[in-house]
């Protein structure tokens, strides 16, 4: 990001957003002139309770803006607080080449009490038109708040959340029943590190011979990464990994997770294992067919790497696939220049929540 | 032959690659390719197979083998090919456990191409790969070499049975060649005829990696995956369409090549006919290679012949004289190494043609292409009619404008729409200002390069962004008898400083039909 005279945040009268962002465009032309262009492709709203993740949400999302321009607007709600409602406006620059930069407006609403009903309207007053909605919700999302939670949803075309926040497998349903009942598409950042898991998994099965031992597996091994609590959260990646395999594939998993597959009951084993970083990431995966053999993927963290692994009778070039760890502006980035909404989280998402069950009785 | 045999049915597709940002994954083969000593293996081929490696789009057996005359080790052709990457890969710095995995299958095989025991340890090399990394008897070759050793390349390849086909039983064997497709129609042909004798049509894929970008592939969405334009895009509302190539460089080190060539057989006779072809052409049925393919045909083939005898009336050449380019100097062409001092070759030409059909009767086409003009730049642009009735002609400060779509193709990737607005105040006066799209600001990262695309789509099997036998030929057709007039005129073609837009002939051309060229 560069210096820039927009860059200082101005408070402004909640009724005039407009009207102040129109003004600070007109002044900051005068000044750069033809070096600047004001772009959005997307309004992202990040819904913040302290003042800490609304810092968070505004650092991310500040960089996140240099790869996908956009309308951010960033609420505080906190209904404990004081009664009031106050808003500031500030611009996220970026230089792109060529002298020249890229400008995205910041808006920020603090809301208080009683006042915090107000926002979802403000908000969606706030959205530019014909440009898509996501809504980042930082933190577990309130079950107990169901209604405030899908008026700020209302008009999203995005609900981006971090699973890794789960406190319990409820939170995945209630994704999952926005995903159902509302135009609403949920969007996970912990499905988005997954990526190059499922990556380097499809790459074990792209070999023409490989294709059919998709029928054959027996079981599935996941090793998540944890601090040594048992917050659910931690292992909801590795849930959501299973979940894929057995969704794609066409396994059947009953209400209390329970796996069947052609070849009969297939066992999932998650595993937690307690270690230092990547706290809720995938340290390995194993899957194993009928005949014994055995495919592995393991993550080298040194070279930054996923190694996949066959053997048995197999010939099979060991394959790498990159996966740095990714913070979340870089997630964020990834997710919103997805165009569509992702059609396979949805299929996973009850067949996960589903396999939290087998979990948390085993 | 290869010992592994590869199912004659393709497989079912992997479900666990639906959804995935690396949807369509080749099955692993080998890519051999031919001249890998040359400027283009380690400029383009390797560094675009690196990045594609690095984004997850290369299969885990996928294997590269490099066959030239020098005498290399697999260890010295892959830290040749490391530098490459190193200096030019989409994707720097290189990753150096993506690199030590992907070099895994990089080899090198020394032969000459006319001499059958290359051939033969090729072939083992190849079976060998098959046995280790699961190619499958797969092939893909690269000729990277100039056109006279294809001929030679091709025969030897049949004659040593490294060639097969699904259609056959066998696992698929697919052929890339680079431009030029020939020098004029009749070696066009022959290369043609020469390709199909071990080749079938489906297995050729001739690259123009004018295709492989991005901004080419978007006119095609611009075009029909938008309802507003195509009811616009026809001679009732648009006036003309300009389409310019500008290379700010010299013929630099293709002296030779350039000299026999020249701009229009260099840059029009391939790359500006698929940029008018994919402007001009008719909706195809689908997104697919043959319907593709064969909408872009018919523009060429409709192209209005030039007047026999006069063809100066709609084309003229040009020639760089001594100037400046970017504030450099920049010496005449005739001065530049292995070019003759009396050379006749253009390096610049432009020419006004029509497209005879329904859609385009009379609307005029000005192609203009040259080297040492004052910047890079490949731009079209669609010249709108004006509006029909000028209502504000009586009042002062109003001369309205016709509206331009432009889009550009290279570099600063995007598109502009102009068009005339009030100025605020009290009194009706009018000014042109444009709306702009521009990709680096909407989608930030930069598009991968053409050849990896390409690679790519040779990899998976289609053949949608690959010229077909036809095109290339009728493209010939149209421009053989300019050529033949330009080669019969004892004149020099008309000079121009470096630096400029062209020759004073070249503004006449457009300026006599009341137009002018676009500052692009």
């Amino acid at each position: 990001m560069t210096a820039s005279p927009l860059h200082a945040d101005v408070r402004v009268d909640v009724t005039a957003i407009e009207k102040h962002l129109a003004e600070l465009w007109r002044s900051s032309k005068e000044v750069a002139d033809d070096a600047l262009t004001r772009a959005a492709l997307w309004n992202v709203v990040a819904h913040t309770s302290t003042s800490e993740t609304h810092a968070k949400a505004s650092e991310t999302l500040g960089k996140a803006s240099g790869a996908v321009p956009q309308r951010t607007i960033i609420v505080r709600a906190d209904p404990s607080a004081p009664p009031e409602i106050a808003s500031w406006i500030s611009a996220n620059c970026h230089l792109v080449g060529g002298g020249k930069q890229v400008c995205s407006e910041e808006i920020a609403i603090v809301a208080g009490g009683d006042r915090v009903q107000r926002v979802p309207p403000l908000v969606n007053a706030l959205l530019i038109p014909d440009m898509p909605v996501a809504v980042w919700w930082l933190g577990d999302l309130p079950n107990e708040n169901e209604d405030y939670v899908l008026t700020l949803l209302e008009p999203a075309d995005r609900l981006i959340v971090d699973s890794v926040h789960f406190d319990s497998p409820a939170d995945l349903l209630l994704i999952n029943r926005v995903g159902e009942k509302t135009t609403t598409m949920p969007a996970d950042l912990n499905w988005v590190r997954l990526e190059e898991w499922r990556q380097a998994t499809a790459s074990i099965f792209d070999p023409p011979h490989m294709r059919a031992r998709l029928e054959a597996i027996r079981s599935i091994r996941v090793a998540a990464g944890t601090s040594g609590s048992d917050y659910f959260g931690e292992i909801v990646e590795s849930l959501l990994y299973a979940a894929w395999i057995s969704a794609q594939v066409g396994h059947q998993v009953d209400a209390l997770g329970k796996v069947e597959g052609p070849l009969g009951s297939i066992d999932y084993r998650i595993e937690r294992r307690k270690q230092e970083s990547d706290i809720g990431g995938i340290s390995l995966a194993e899957i194993t067919f009928d005949d014994g053999s055995c495919a592995s993927i393991t993550r080298d963290r040194e070279r930054g790497i996923l190694v996949t692994n066959v053997d048995g009778n197999l010939s099979f070039p060991e394959s790498v696939t990159r996966a740095v760890v990714c913070d979340i502006d870089k997630l964020i980035v990834r997710q919103l220049k997805r165009a569509q909404s992702d059609r396979i989280l949805l299929k996973v998402l009850p067949v996960a929540s589903r396999l939290a069950k087998r979990v948390a009785s085993s | 032959m290869s010992s592994v045999t590869a199912p004659t049915q393709a497989p079912a597709a992997n479900p666990l690659r639906e959804g995935l940002e690396q949807e369509r994954v080749p099955d692993a083969s080998s890519l051999v390719i031919f001249g890998a000593s040359g400027d283009l293996t380690g400029r383009k081929l390797l560094p675009a197979l690196y990045s594609l490696a690095h984004d997850g789009l290369l299969p885990a057996g996928q294997t590269i083998i490099g066959f030239a005359r020098p005498d290399f080790t697999d260890d010295a052709f892959r830290m040749a090919m490391r530098e490459a990457c190193d200096k030019y890969a989409r994707t720097r710095p290189v990753d150096n456990a993506i690199w030590e995995n992907f070099a895994k299958g990089l080899f090198y095989v020394q032969g000459d191409f006319s001499e059958p025991s290359g051939y033969y340890r090729l072939n083992q090399k190849l079976q060998e790969c098959d046995r280790t990394r699961g190619t499958g008897g797969r092939r893909i070759y690269y000729l990277a070499v100039p056109p006279q050793f294809f001929p030679v390349i091709s025969e030897l390849l049949g004659a040593e049975k490294m060639v097969t086909d699904p259609e056959r039983g066998g696992p698929f064997t697919r052929v890339i060649i680079e431009k030029p497709f020939g020098h004029d129609l009749q070696s066009a042909k022959e290369l043609n005829r020469v390709a199909v004798s071990t080749f079938r049509e489906r297995q050729v894929f001739r690259i123009d990696h004018y295709l492989g970008k991005e901004t080419v592939q978007n006119l095609l969405v611009l075009r029909f995956a938008n309802g507003i334009f195509e009811p616009f895009w026809n001679r009732q509302y648009i006036d003309h369409v300009q389409i310019t190539v500008a290379e700010s460089i010299g013929v630099e080190k293709r002296g030779n090549y350039f000299d026999s060539a020249g701009i229009t057989r260099d840059i029009i006779q391939n790359h500006m006919m698929q940029l008018l072809s994919l402007i001009a052409m008719e909706p195809p049925v689908a997104f697919e290679a043959d319907p593709v393919r064969d909408e872009k045909v018919k523009v060429v083939r409709a192209l209005r012949e030039f007047p026999r005898g006069s063809e100066e009336e709609n084309a003229v050449r040009g020639q760089y004289a001594d100037g400046s380019v970017l504030g450099e100097k920049a010496v005449a062409y005739r001065k530049e190494s292995n070019v003759s001092p009396e050379s006749k070759t253009e390096t610049f030409a432009a020419m006004k043609v029509f497209v005879d059909n329904w859609r385009w009767a009379d609307v005029p086409f000005y192609l203009r292409a040259g080297k040492r003009l004052p910047k890079r730049v490949t731009d079209i642009s669609i010249h709108f009619r004006p509006a029909p009735y000028p209502m504000w002609r009586k009042l002062r400060g109003v001369s309205t404008q016709p509206n331009v779509l432009a889009i550009r193709i290279q570099p600063d990737e995007g598109i502009s729409l102009k068009f005339d607005s009030k100025v605020p105040g009290p009194s009706v006066r009018t000014a042109p200002v444009t709306m702009e799209f521009r990709y680096a600001t909407s989608f930030g990262a930069e598009p991968p390069e053409a050849y990896e695309r390409l690679l790519l789509e040779t990899m998976l099997g289609d053949s949608t962004l690959f010229a077909r036998r036809d095109e290339v030929e009728t493209a010939w057709a149209w421009l053989d008898p300019l050529l033949n007039a330009w080669a019969a005129d004892t004149r020099p073609p008309d000079f121009y400083p470096a630096g400029t837009w062209g020759p004073e002939s070249a503004d006449k051309l457009i300026e006599r039909d009341g137009r002018k060229w676009r500052r692009p």
